[in-house]
């Protein structure tokens, strides 16, 4: 359920600075001009926060919070006070009233919103699935470690990826580096000195910017302990040394839910391409069968009608690579697609030991397939019902 | 105890309340230019016209307790605008439209804000205050008077009798602004 925040304010130009700050955020903002709009509003909609200023006509806002924390069903909401009214004696005095925090004015909007954010649950708006992420996007990785080696041997090992990595040795630098940049995700070494890495944990978690950023915990896979340790505290994941960079891939991939159609799926020129990679595993398989359906629909609606099914990569065919490859065939014959197949010496030889795969047709190269499509010659496949 | 506030504490004051207020939420330097007069009303202060033929907005905020005061804050109704703008994310046509209202919301916020750092620093100086509600004045070849003075332009504005003035001038992204401190401390 969305946050409702309620401003009361005098001013239409905090009521509108206010807004403003929030709109990033999934919240709803309710507006009173004085302490008796604000009680008005507040009791009708019980909001989830209220930001309040003090110097009002009507009713002020000292005399809106002592009401408001004189009503049984009103006095648990909590109220930061937004106002020109300070002095230490003023802030101390309507602080025993009970209020959760107070900010002076002039303000800056980063930190009402971090303020609010240690009250309220604020949820960034994201974007719809149509604007998601790519893994064609340099998502920016944030390595703490102390080990150099470590962080060279994951930059190493992902620079197949547009993946931006820098990479920091102290929670300290690491602090400065968000503040700076916040970073897509953080991979962070749970073997810092003194547990740092869960001191840090808990100071990203409870700044909005960094609230919702996926971090992992890096840790040697023997150390059971500090692995519950991370997950009870609430990380991401735990990633386990000696690292697999197939394993901080996926588990990056699935944190920020990129799409990655991308990998298996491309439109060159007039033709549609399914590519299958090497390793060929349940999972890439299993993604591309999400996908397919999906991204053949979209290039028949740009117009393309020619497609390719590419495994020349592939060492070797087995069952569930098949059953993908006819569910891919038939999915072409639903849409009236031509297409061709190309395949290395390995495969061409396997399908030929297949019952339901020997009559298929292969061409070595992407060339030969296109010229062959675009001469309008379609593979002869049966595909079975 | 302190029982007087020097002309200084209150320059340094206003000085600080004004910069942080143009820098936090405009994003402006704001650079002092200079004092104009700091007699005593009774004495028989020449009256403030600011600019003889710009149009100004005048926010007003008050402070009222163990000393009691009124601060102008003059600035010519361009600046006015394009702050305005600035502070809200709008641009000039969208300021054009919203009418006056919208630019005298803005100044009678900067005002609070401004009044508010200034009185701030009076109550942890001990001389605890609070602030009234804002007001906007509008016009041209206008002046505050101290005391009943011969010469009257559009209107003017009677202050508190037996209080100080000080008139300190400020220079923002090419403009001239302008505050008109008149206070008392004690009843």
């Amino acid at each position: 359920m969305r946050n409702k925040i309620l401003t009361v304010d005098d001013s239409k130009t905090v009521r509108i600075i206010v807004r403003k700050a929030f709109k990033p955020f999934d919240c709803d903002i309710l507006e009173a001009a004085n302490g008796v709009e604000g009680l008005a509003v507040a009791g009708k909609e019980t909001p989830d926060l209220i930001l309040l200023d003090i110097t009002m006509p009507v009713m002020d806002g000292v005399e809106m919070l002592t009401k408001l924390k004189a009503d049984p069903a009103l006095k648990s909401i909590p109220v930061i006070m937004l106002t020109a009214e300070g002095g230490r004696d003023n802030v101390l005095k309507i602080a025993k009233i009970g209020v959760r925090d107070y900010i002076v004015k002039p303000f800056k909007e980063d930190v009402l919103i971090e303020k609010a954010g240690r009250i309220i649950d604020l949820k960034p708006l994201t974007d719809g699935p149509a604007k998601a992420r790519s893994i064609l996007d340099p998502i920016d990785v944030l390595i703490i470690e102390d080990k150099p080696a470590i962080v060279q041997q994951i930059q190493e090992g992902l620079k197949h990826t547009p993946w931006k990595f820098r990479g920091v040795n102290t929670t300290g630098e690491a602090i400065d580096s968000c503040h700076r940049q916040v970073p897509d995700v953080i991979l962070v070494s749970l073997s810092l000195p003194e547990e740092s890495a869960f001191t840090l944990f808990r100071l990203l978690r409870a700044n909005i910017k960094t609230k919702y950023t996926p971090i992992f915990g890096m840790v040697v896979k023997t150390d059971t302990t500090a692995q519950q340790q991370a997950q009870t505290v609430g990380f991401t994941g735990v990633i386990t040394k000696p690292i697999e960079m197939t394993d901080i891939e996926g588990k990056v991939v699935k944190a920020l839910n990129l799409d990655t159609s991308l990998r298996y799926f491309t439109s060159e020129q007039e033709f549609f391409i399914m590519r299958l990679p090497e390793p060929c595993s349940t999972l890439v398989l299993s993604e591309v069968a999400t996908y397919l359906k999906v991204k053949v629909a979209e290039a028949v609606d740009r117009g393309i009608n020619r497609a390719i099914i590419d495994i020349h990569e592939l060492r070797g065919l087995n069952m569930n690579v098949i059953k993908l490859l006819f569910q891919a065939m038939q999915t072409y014959k639903e849409l009236a697609m031509q297409f061709a197949l190309v395949g290395n010496h390995q495969i061409i030889s396997e399908c030929k030991g297949f019952e339901d795969t020997r009559n298929w047709t292969f061409y070595e190269t992407m060339e030969q397939a296109k010229a062959s499509l675009a001469a309008g010659v379609s593979a002869a496949v049966a595909v079975p019902a | 105890m302190i029982t007087q506030i020097s002309e200084d504490m209150i320059r340094g004051s206003i000085t600080r309340a004004v910069q942080d207020v143009f820098k936090t939420m405009l994003h402006h330097d704001v650079v002092f230019a200079g004092a104009s007069s700091s007699l005593n009303p009774d004495e028989g202060a020449p009256p403030l016209v600011v600019t003889e033929s710009v149009p100004q907005v005048v926010g007003t905020v008050g402070f009222i307790g163990e000393a009691n005061g009124l601060i102008y804050l003059y600035i010519s109704d361009e600046f006015a605008r394009r702050l305005t703008g600035e502070m809200l994310g709008m641009t000039p046509e969208e300021v054009a439209a919203g009418g006056d209202e919208v630019v005298n919301d803005a100044i009678g916020e900067i005002t609070n804000m401004t009044v508010g750092g200034f009185k701030n620093a009076l109550c942890d100086t001990g001389f605890p205050c609070k602030l009234t509600i804002t007001s906007i004045l509008r016009g041209s070849n206008f002046s505050v008077e101290p005391i009943s003075s011969a010469t009257r332009y559009n209107f003017s504005v009677e202050p508190i009798s037996s209080a100080t003035r000080y008139i300190f001038h400020f220079n923002c992204a090419g403009y001239r602004l302008v505050s008109d401190i008149l206070m008392k401390i004690g009843d």
